[in-house]
């Protein structure tokens, strides 16, 4: 009795969790993409209806080509301040993390306190510009990267020392007695054991700078620095009514980071109970 | 592979943490070869006192000389030592082999050299099948081994142990003591072994070191230990059951402040003796047993029986201490 109740309330959520998931995750993808094959009347209808006429190739291409191919450059431009600022993230988060938790001196303590700041602090827009500008990085491609690293480190470096915390330090000690010297420590036999923290950050934070709308805005106005993001800004003023390539836009720019996150969808699970269990 | 052995000598050595001191002072000579073993109760600075010879822990005072050479401070890697930790501390995301081979990729030795070193330690530990597996998917012993393996491909003159048995159950503890000592006859090198357990010490060692509170108590052989303790602690320390220490006014009325005898130097008899008392329990091991009998003048003290044979509980019984097998502090 008991367990046919429980296993027909079982179902029942399974099925309520499979609804809620559908409404929040796919009707939006579903409405993007039967948006982005319609044609530009039809599209500014906005209506939740099929297609009359499928523009699938005849949107892309015009997508891609508008503004003299300026979606590719922002490919280019996104996928390199993204990759040098993940790398950046994950080398020097586990280099710091790894100081702060093995070291524990005065000035630990003083850097410890400034990354705590680090996640606390609002970011301030205008004086960062400044700086930007009297070290002559505004408006570069570096200069972005170096704000991207910025604002991810407070989280990663803790990120990485408190994982660091459960490595024991017999493993350093063995290492030291196999004569290994503090690079090697580090990168032989720390930084492999991070790998579940490591994949973990390099998604939530890839996908976190791909699709970063903001902070390109500030830092990094210009043509040739277009990032995807500023793409879709850059259509709605042009484009003002041609909604289908605005949405084809937007799938476009939807699908680096839902490959990404299916290709690492199962380490990042692990990682995020990594540090439970022992082992 | 038989290392060539080392003497290790220890000149006034002490270590303080802070304002604490830990060791204090610690004079000590460990012969080329010899199996030496540390042991004293928790927290007595064992552990400390390895890891100073090690090079992990920086000496605060005195010198310490390996092999005739000073190398108080000199880097662990140059000390010529090997260690074996307590947990082993065998790099998870290395397989067997890696894990034996580090030090020496570290060093970056010739592939064909790595290899060799790597099975002939394997075949002394019978590790040969495991090579390829992740530490994970080894047992405890198996760990212990490669732990050990870890230490021989480096040819140390000494080899440091820190409580190298503590984690393993106690039927494989008394495999792997045999096997330990085995392999000290077969390697030759020094050895000095870190335990709290009095057992692993009696069994295994050359020479005993016991430790309390940062201080060498006595240094000997076990039996050294076990017929001439120079004080209550090393008495009560070697030996198990441990010896019946008793202090106060009975110590007094027999001219000493402590006065020791080892259970089983106490001859039972349930019609007369020095002492009487009344038996308050009674522990059968089979081959022997074990009596507490509370007495009136020495209190409580613990008789050890061979065979089976003892009064019941609650039965009034005598004890008279061997001639010559009291000891007086
Ligand atoms: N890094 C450290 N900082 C401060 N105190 C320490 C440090 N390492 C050890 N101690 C102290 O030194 C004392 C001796 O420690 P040690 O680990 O040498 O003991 P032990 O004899 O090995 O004990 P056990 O049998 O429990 O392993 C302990 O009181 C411990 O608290
Ligand atoms: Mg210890």
């Amino acid at each position: 009795m008991s367990t046919s109740f429980s296993r027909a309330r079982r179902r029942n959520m399974g099925i309520a969790a499979t609804a809620v998931a559908f409404v929040v995750f796919i009707l939006p993808f579903l409405f993007t993409f039967l948006m982005a094959v319609k044609t530009k009347k039809e599209a500014a209808l906005f209506l939740f209806s099929w297609p009359s006429e499928w523009h699938f190739w005849a949107n892309l291409t015009e997508v891609i080509k508008a503004r003299n191919y300026m979606l590719l450059l922002a490919y280019f431009n996104s996928t390199v301040i993204t990759v040098a600022a993940v790398a950046g993230l994950v080398v020097f988060g586990a280099m710091v993390g790894y100081v702060l938790q093995r070291r524990p001196s005065g000035w630990n303590r003083v850097i410890y306190a400034g990354v705590l700041m680090g996640l606390m602090v609002p970011p301030a827009v205008v004086p960062t510009i400044w700086v930007l500008q009297g070290l002559g990085l505004f408006k570069t491609i570096h200069g972005m990267v170096l704000i991207q690293v910025a604002y991810g480190l407070a989280f990663s470096v803790l990120l990485y020392r408190s994982f660091i915390g459960t490595i024991p330090r017999d493993l350093d000690e063995a290492a030291i007695i196999d004569g290994a010297k503090p690079l090697a420590i580090f990168f032989k036999v720390i930084l492999p054991l991070l790998k579940p923290v490591t994949v973990t950050l390099i998604v939530v934070q890839s996908i976190a700078i791909f699709n970063d709308f903001t902070n390109p805005l500030y830092y990094l106005p210009g043509k040739d620095n277009v990032t995807v993001q500023l793409t879709l800004f850059n259509f709605q003023s042009q484009f003002q009514s041609q909604f289908n390539l605005l949405f084809m836009n937007i799938l476009l720019v939807t699908i680096p980071p839902l490959l990404v996150f299916i290709f690492f969808n199962r380490q990042i699970v692990a990682g995020m109970t990594a540090g439970a269990v022992k082992g | 592979m038989t290392a060539s052995s080392s003497s290790v000598v220890l000149k006034n050595l002490a270590k303080s943490f802070g304002a604490v001191d830990i060791i204090k002072g610690i004079d000590l000579v460990i012969e080329p070869g010899e199996f030496c073993v540390f042991v004293g109760p928790s927290g007595c600075g064992k552990s400390t006192l390895l890891r100073l010879i090690s090079g992990l822990e920086e000496a605060t005072s005195g010198t310490i000389e390996i092999a005739g050479r000073v190398v108080t401070d000199a880097e662990p890697s140059e000390r010529g030592i090997a260690m074996v930790f307590q947990s082993y501390a065998l790099y998870p995301h290395l397989t067997v082999r890696q894990n034996i081979g580090f030090g020496l990729s570290l060093a970056k030795r010739p592939k064909a050299e790595i290899e060799a070193k790597v099975q002939a330690a394997a075949s002394v530990l019978q590790l040969g099948p495991l090579l390829d597996r992740k530490p994970k998917a080894l047992s405890g012993g198996q760990r212990q081994r490669v732990a050990i393996g870890r230490a021989m491909v480096r040819d140390p003159a000494v080899f440091l142990l820190d409580e190298p048995l503590s984690n393993l159950d106690a039927a494989l503890r008394a495999q792997m003591r045999i096997e330990l000592t085995d392999l000290h006859k077969k390697l030759g090198a020094t050895m000095i072994y870190v335990t709290h357990d009095q057992v692993e010490a009696m069994t295994m060692a050359d020479k005993i070191v016991v430790l309390n509170a940062g201080r060498i108590e006595q240094v000997g052989s076990p039996m050294e230990l076990y017929n001439h303790p120079v004080s209550p602690f090393v008495a009560g320390f070697i030996g198990s059951p441990k010896m019946n220490l008793i202090t106060g006014p009975a110590a007094a009325a027999l001219g000493c402040t402590t006065y020791g005898i080892r259970p089983e130097h106490l001859d039972l008899s349930t019609t007369e003796g020095q002492w009487q008392g009344r038996i308050r329990h009674v522990e059968r091991l089979g081959a022997e047993s074990v009596l507490y009998l509370q007495t009136e003048a020495m209190g409580e003290l613990v008789i050890r029986l061979p065979g089976q044979d003892c009064p019941a509980p609650g039965s009034i019984a005598f004890v008279t201490p061997r001639a010559g097998r009291s000891f007086r502090f």
